[in-house]
């Protein structure tokens, strides 16, 4: 019953989704549309095909290439941002001191946009994968930071008391109750970062690279190559599905205690472990 | 029948002295007045309800005695030891259960045992009982949020149990929970308590409830906060809900309603 729905539900939305396509192929066909803005469906679903099955070379390179590329810059700039970010916050959740001097810089550096500087970063890290990786850390570092910190700052005077009457050490304290009661905060913060990640490696591409799908969609752009632009931004958006995807998993698994189904999955589990031990 | 629910207990039939305050003091800042001169003498296996409204000083009482919060003067021994911080033979029970979320319901009241030392099997058939005790077996593997709001009271009190203290504190446990599970649960920890032959401190503002589980009364007075007055309460152990209904439990609570209404 429960597949059924699921099939029922499934094509319902892949059917709205053709008949969005197919409106879309049938006005270009009949020349509706200027194909220099906006290229037809088929067109971008051809190029789409061409690129992934066909081995285009573009930039000495297959879209494989540069489709694990980004990732790899991506990947790497977001584990150097979230261990800023997470290292920070942490170090601000214990030290009111740091936290009170750090506060201004991190409000000013929340509200200038850290894309814009993509020029100093080129000019200090190169051409090379250095600025990609530096600038996507830049641009992710602050929403872990921001969430890590509120989450091990909630209030919760009751545990702290709870914890002192049965004579709990104060990294008792951080490992058994804090960290986790944080964690529903941290991996929000985790999820922000991996797209901002991908975000600041993609820009600094379109500044200067030989690699990534941001450099695709730039040449595809200036040549006029609309179908090729709109295949780069599939695949961007493929990408940044995929990294979602991954962290919302991960989400599900670690802070399981968030939703009834996460709890009942949890708790089934356990009691099965219990019954195989007997 | 109020008359056969009546029977004098003797003083001596608890232990000795446990908790001993003299002239206890709790100022807060510079000008607040939490606790006042409070004079208390608690002994083994007595429960003592203290009451009062907002303001008393009843949690503060509370906390001084867990160690939580420093008396500002007077004298305070627990088990003739001057009170300077927690210790693990005192227990306590908050108004919220205080559960971790992320942890079964077993695995919270094993949370005691954990912080103390490796878990052995010995815990864990330890806490099966706690939880058993407390009317939850079937529910170890309930995480706190499958469960209602007095079945984590339950879980509290199981953890409670767990740790083995047998000096009890507890903040309004029931506090937060309807009438009909209150009642319930008084029941139960009237029941659980004498089979533990625990000494308990019970805060609440539920003039009943103070009164159908405690050996005595601490009736409190607020700004300051201050001891008013001490009321035995006389009845047969076990306790049956029905003696809320008798005469001597009513001249009780008009006691405690007069010593309150003063102020």
């Amino acid at each position: 019953m429960k597949t059924m729905n699921f099939v029922i539900s499934f094509l319902k939305y892949s059917l709205s989704f053709v008949i969005v396509l197919g409106l879309w192929e049938a006005y270009a066909r009949y020349g509706g549309l200027n194909e220099l803005f906006l290229p037809r469906p088929s067109k971008i679903g051809d190029k789409l095909y061409n690129l992934f099955f066909k081995f285009e070379i573009i930039e000495q390179g297959t879209i494989y290439w540069h489709f694990f590329a980004t990732l790899a810059q991506m990947s790497i700039g977001f584990c150097y941002g979230i261990i800023i970010g997470n290292t920070l916050a942490i170090i601000a959740a214990f030290n009111e001191t740091f936290r009170r001097y750090i506060a201004p810089y991190a409000v000013v550096f929340n509200v200038t946009p850290g894309i814009a500087v993509l020029p100093l970063i080129i000019a200090w890290f190169g051409f090379g994968w250095e600025s990609k990786i530096a600038l996507a850390t830049l641009v992710c570092f602050f929403p872990p930071f921001i969430n890590t910190l509120t989450g091990l700052l909630k209030k919760n005077d009751e545990a702290i008391e709870l914890f002192q009457t049965i004579g709990a050490t104060h990294s008792q304290y951080f490992w058994k109750q804090q960290l986790p009661n944080a964690l529903p905060e941290i991996f929000a913060g985790l999820k922000l970062a991996i797209t901002t990640a991908l975000l600041g490696t993609i820009v600094a591409q379109f500044g200067s690279a030989t690699e990534g799908v941001g450099i695709l969609m730039q040449r595809f752009a200036f040549r006029l190559d609309m179908a090729g632009s709109f295949a780069s931004l599939v695949t961007m958006a493929i990408m940044g599905l995929l990294v979602f995807t991954i962290a919302e998993v991960l989400d599900r698994r670690i802070v399981f205690w968030r939703d009834t189904k996460g709890l009942e999955r949890v708790s089934r589990k356990k009691q099965r472990k219990l019954s195989s031990n007997d | 029948m109020a008359a056969t629910a009546k029977k004098k207990v003797k003083n001596s039939s608890f232990g000795q002295t446990v908790i001993d305050g003299k002239n206890v003091t709790k100022i807060f800042g510079e000008t607040v007045t939490a606790l006042e001169g409070a004079d208390f003498n608690i002994r083994a296996g007595e429960f003592i309800s203290l009451v009062g409204p907002s303001g008393c000083g009843k949690s503060t009482l509370l906390r001084l005695v867990a160690g939580l919060i420093e008396k500002t003067s007077g004298d305070l021994t627990v088990n003739n030891e001057v009170v300077t911080k927690p210790r693990t033979d005192i227990g306590m029970m908050f108004q919220k259960a205080v559960l971790l979320d992320w942890r079964t319901a077993i695995e919270n009241v094993l949370l005691p045992s954990e912080i103390q030392h490796r878990i052995t099997q010995d815990d864990k058939n330890k806490a099966m009982a706690s939880l058993d005790l407390v009317g939850l077996k079937g529910f170890e593997f309930h995480f706190p949020k499958q469960l209602s709001g007095g079945m984590q009271q339950r879980v509290a009190l199981a953890r409670l149990i767990q740790t083995g203290a047998n000096i009890m504190l507890m903040d309004e446990p029931f506090g937060a929970l309807d009438e009909f599970t209150r009642e319930r649960l008084n029941i139960e920890l009237e029941r659980i308590v004498g089979e533990l032959k625990a000494t308990t401190l019970f805060v609440t503002h539920n003039i009943q409830e103070a009164i159908f589980l405690a050996d005595r009364v601490l009736v409190m007075t607020p700004r300051p906060g201050r001891i008013a007055k001490i009321i035995d309460v006389d009845f047969d152990r076990p306790r049956d809900i029905s003696i809320q209904t008798s005469r001597d439990f009513n001249i009780i609570v008009e006691e405690v309603r007069d010593t309150l209404g003063g102020h």
